[in-house]
């Protein structure tokens, strides 16, 4: 099978690191709030200020932004742009990119230095990149995770929800 | 590429509503936003521009609910169908599981479905996805106008690859739902 097709899975030991980490970006930062994003725009993993609310959307649109400016840095002749900044009044976004795959976005304000955001940054994406590594090398089948009767369960309830 | 979070038990799956301007895009994902009940679907996100046009994407999250213990979610998307926009697409277009091709039976569009095709096979191609293999549902939308082609027609030009495609009339709902179920299962059955 054509390994694009096949999902990532990223079990429960990964999952629990990736919280650790995005954690420590947000406490050594001052930072609001730390999220993970597939490239895809879901959210893996998030971290900080709990009240925050439609994290799905926020999750799309970044991942939308990202794939956007990696569009426009091709018109540049650029590869991609790897991080990016996005200032507001209250609060601010630094995203950065992580091996083509993930997206890691810190939310702060004012009373934190983007300069700091800007080096923790870059050592949690290094530790990002090598659990990512280890998702990758993983191929649990889907059975194993999912049970073998996964499927049929599913399209029953597709055809229960989805109808006029 | 879905995602499968283990310890959360969650599956997100992303589908992108992909065809020419005009073709009823955004209208499926109105009318699905409109049917399913509150606590399946999030907000209808849209990014337009003043005369309603999409300009980046609309986005509709639905939530399956629990399956065999995991939540699982659809994250619904559609592109900008105008001919400008083709960078916004291929970002779009990023990590998708499963492309709807909304096409516009109406006769003078025949040319702008076949160029559209063929630009989401060269985009799907460029993610080093075999687009003979990649999940792909029809759907032949405004089938209700006096100038639709029939789907045989259609077929001919549109369906090489024999994917699964239904006729229908966005706005009224008539095969759309259809199409989703179609994608649905298509893409949980390549998980």
């Amino acid at each position: 099978m054509d390994p694009q097709l096949t999902s990532l899975i990223v079990p429960t030991e990964e999952v629990s690191q990736i919280e650790e980490c995005l954690n420590h970006l947000v406490e050594d930062t001052g930072g609001n709030y730390a999220l993970l994003l597939d490239k895809s725009g879901q959210v893996i993993a998030a971290q900080g200020d709990g009240s925050r609310q439609d994290i799905t959307a926020l999750g799309a649109l970044i991942a939308g932004t990202f794939a956007s400016s990696r569009e426009v840095a091709k018109l540049l002749r650029e590869k991609d742009f790897r991080m990016l900044f996005q200032q507001g009044v209250r609060e601010n976004i630094f995203i950065a990119l992580i091996e083509e795959q993930w997206i890691l976005c810190v939310i702060f304000n004012k009373g934190t230095h983007i300069g700091l955001v800007k080096v923790l940054t870059k050592k949690a994406t290094d530790e990002l990149a090598s659990v990512l590594e280890r998702v990758r090398q993983q191929h649990k089948a889907r059975d194993e995770v999912l049970g073998s009767s996964f499927r049929t369960s599913m399209e029953d309830t597709i055809d229960l929800l989805f109808r006029d | 590429m879905a995602l499968i979070n283990v310890p959360a038990r969650e599956i997100h799956c992303k589908i992108v509503y992909y065809g020419p301007g005009m073709c009823g895009k955004t209208t499926n994902l109105q009318y699905i936003h409109s049917q399913v009940s509150g606590e399946h679907k999030g907000n209808l996100l849209s990014i337009a521009t003043e005369t309603e046009r999409t300009l980046f994407f609309d986005f509709l999250p639905i939530d399956i609910g629990k399956v065999r213990g995991f939540q699982t979610r659809f994250h619904l998307y559609t592109v900008p169908g105008q001919i400008l926009y083709e960078r916004t697409r291929i970002a779009v277009l990023n990590g998708a599981d499963g492309v709807v091709f909304v096409a516009d039976s109406q006769r003078d569009k025949l040319e702008e479905n076949v160029r559209s095709l063929r630009e989401l096979a060269v985009n799907i191609t460029k993610q080093n996805k075999k687009f003979q293999e990649f999940p792909v549902v029809l759907q032949y939308n405004k089938q209700d106008m006096p100038n639709a082609l029939p789907v045989q027609v259609l077929d001919r030009y549109l369906n090489s690859l024999h994917w699964q495609r239904f006729e229908a009339v966005a706005p009224q709902g008539k095969g759309v739902f259809d199409t989703l179920k179609a994608i649905s299962k298509l893409v949980i059955s390549k998980l």
